[in-house]
């Protein structure tokens, strides 16, 4: 039986979105079976960001209000194996649908898929309700600013409430040279706050942007930083141990480029 | 870790700079060189309370004082107190020990301390709230959370949110944290902002209502 974990944040722009594509990218190139899904009824884009736009026919309002089944309404990806899509409706909104009935979706996946990932809409609302209501765990993802973190915090709190305890986190849009700097908190400075266990650290990486338009998840573009930060994430939610790479190693980088510029 | 010539203390009605009174001028300005140069954020444009107890510093050496604080760290000086002997400044007269030693021994309220243990850290949008006595919290009080005591309230973690003790009026009433850096204080009806940012000081502190009615916050020695 597989997991349901729920990718949230409170604050909106954080990478929800961005970190729900690359990680069920990911965790199917590592050869699990996946399913992400749309929970942001009405803002849906996971299917932009995945580039698989066109290809959506069904929703999970289809399959709540009994228009199709379950399987007919996932969407293959174009590019990896078993990673499937269920799409939002964009012309809902995100109060008809109720928890019970994500829960009944994500009960019935989980019994196929190795790993089923909620992509949750912004806020505290119903939305978010919806999103967790089936999760078995939740990854919190936060950017290193105050409002970000004191939304996520916020957050933890809800899905605490709600009994899910195994929650943990994704910095996302890290920046070493402004942590170094001391514009920007660090990953310490976050955990001392947050106080949940920390999944990994995504860098802040102009190619998510360039992915995002062109509908190719970063982790289909090996080498970049942001592309292994998420592969190493996906691994370590298999299960493997991996250490997480001080700032050295960016730093390591950012040393080169310094260099180079130095000696042009 | 203290100054033993100068304190700098954050009261309700702003900062304080607390003199000691058995030193001369140019001790006291050599003293404030090091407190106030060794501190992590500036302080300049802000106003500020002199504190002393009746003291060898002349009218003139008060003046230089000023000026030495205006030209130096463009603080505004908004005030000089002199407590005497009796009528004693908060910081100088109370003895960090004072207020608990009061409530614990103060059984005329028998089942007063009806109190709480909370095990878990208090998160944004949060509340606990012990009406019925103090609060004990293993972990920390976040930004946007809250804890209400109608006693002491005790964080053995970092304290960065709101805390209000003694909420029915015990003004005996105090707050502690390992990590005393809140957005606001308050204890019966008095409040105490902290400046924004302020960071840790990497130890314990207690804030608790002074003779002056204002709250004062200080390192936590001991019960
Ligand atoms: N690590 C990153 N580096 C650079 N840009 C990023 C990164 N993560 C996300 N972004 C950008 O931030 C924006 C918001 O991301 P998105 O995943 O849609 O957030 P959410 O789903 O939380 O609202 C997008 O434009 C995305 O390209
Ligand atoms: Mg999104």
């Amino acid at each position: 039986m597989g997991k349901v974990i729920v990718i949230t944040s409170g604050k909106g722009g954080v990478g929800k979105t961005t970190s729900t594509a690359n990680l069920g990218t990911a965790l199917a190139m590592i050869e699990r079976t996946v399913v992400i899904i749309d929970a942001d009824v009405g803002l849906r884009n996971l299917d932009v960001v995945m580039g698989l736009e066109s290809r959506v026919v069904y929703t999970s309002m289809d399959v709540i209000e009994k228009r199709c089944d379950l399987d007919k309404a996932l969407v293959k990806d174009r590019r990896v194996e078993d990673l499937m899509l269920l799409a939002a409706s964009q012309r809902n909104r995100k109060d008809d649908i109720k928890p019970e009935q994500m829960q009944e979706i994500c009960e019935k996946l989980k019994q196929e898929y190795d790993f089923v990932l909620i992509d949750s809409p912004a806020g505290i609302e119903q939305g978010f309700h919806n999103a967790a209501a089936g999760a078995d765990e939740a990854i919190i993802v936060t950017t290193p600013d105050v409002s970000a973190i004191r939304d996520a915090d916020r957050i933890i709190g809800l899905l605490q409430h709600q009994g899910i305890n195994s929650i943990n986190l994704v910095l996302n849009r890290l920046s070493p040279t402004l942590v170094k700097n001391g514009n920007m908190m660090g990953k310490n400075e976050v955990l001392d706050i947050l106080n949940i266990d920390l999944l990994g650290v995504v860098p802040e990486d102009t190619g998510v942007i360039a992915s995002t338009n062109r509908g190719v998840p970063l982790v289909h573009s090996e080498g970049s930083p942001g592309a292994e930060a998420y592969m190493r994430i996906a691994r370590r939610m298999t299960g493997q141990r991996i250490p997480i790479p001080e700032m050295q190693e960016e730093n390591f980088f950012a040393n080169l480029l310094n260099w180079f510029s130095r000696n042009k | 870790m203290e100054n033993p010539i100068v304190k700098l203390r954050g009261y309700k009605d702003g900062l304080h700079l607390i003199i000691n009174p058995k030193v001369s001028l140019n001790e006291v300005e050599a003293a404030i060189h090091e407190l106030l140069d060794g501190m992590n954020q500036p302080l300049a444009g802000t106003s500020i309370n002199i504190d002393m107890r009746p003291s060898p510093l002349s009218s003139e050496d008060l003046k230089n004082l000023e000026t030495y604080l205006t030209e130096n760290y463009d603080l505004v000086v908004s005030g000089v107190n002199v407590f005497d002997e009796k009528d004693e400044s908060p910081i100088l007269a109370a003895p960090a020990t004072h207020s608990i030693s009061q409530s614990l021994t103060n059984d005329n309220q028998p089942d007063f301390e009806q109190s709480q243990i909370v095990r878990q850290t208090i998160r944004s949008g949060q509340t606990t709230s012990c009406l019925s006595g103090s609060v004990v919290i293993y972990g920390d009080v976040n930004p946007g959370g809250e804890v209400v005591a109608a006693g002491d309230i005790i964080v053995l973690g970092a304290l960065r949110g709101n805390a209000h003790a003694g909420v029915h009026g015990r003004l005996s009433s105090v707050i502690i944290a390992m990590e005393l850096v809140p957005l606001q204080l308050q204890i019966g009806s008095y409040m105490n902002r902290p400046p924004v940012g302020q960071k840790p000081r990497g130890y314990p502190e207690i804030a608790r209502v002074g003779a002056e009615d204002i709250i004062i916050v200080e390192e936590f020695i001991k019960f």
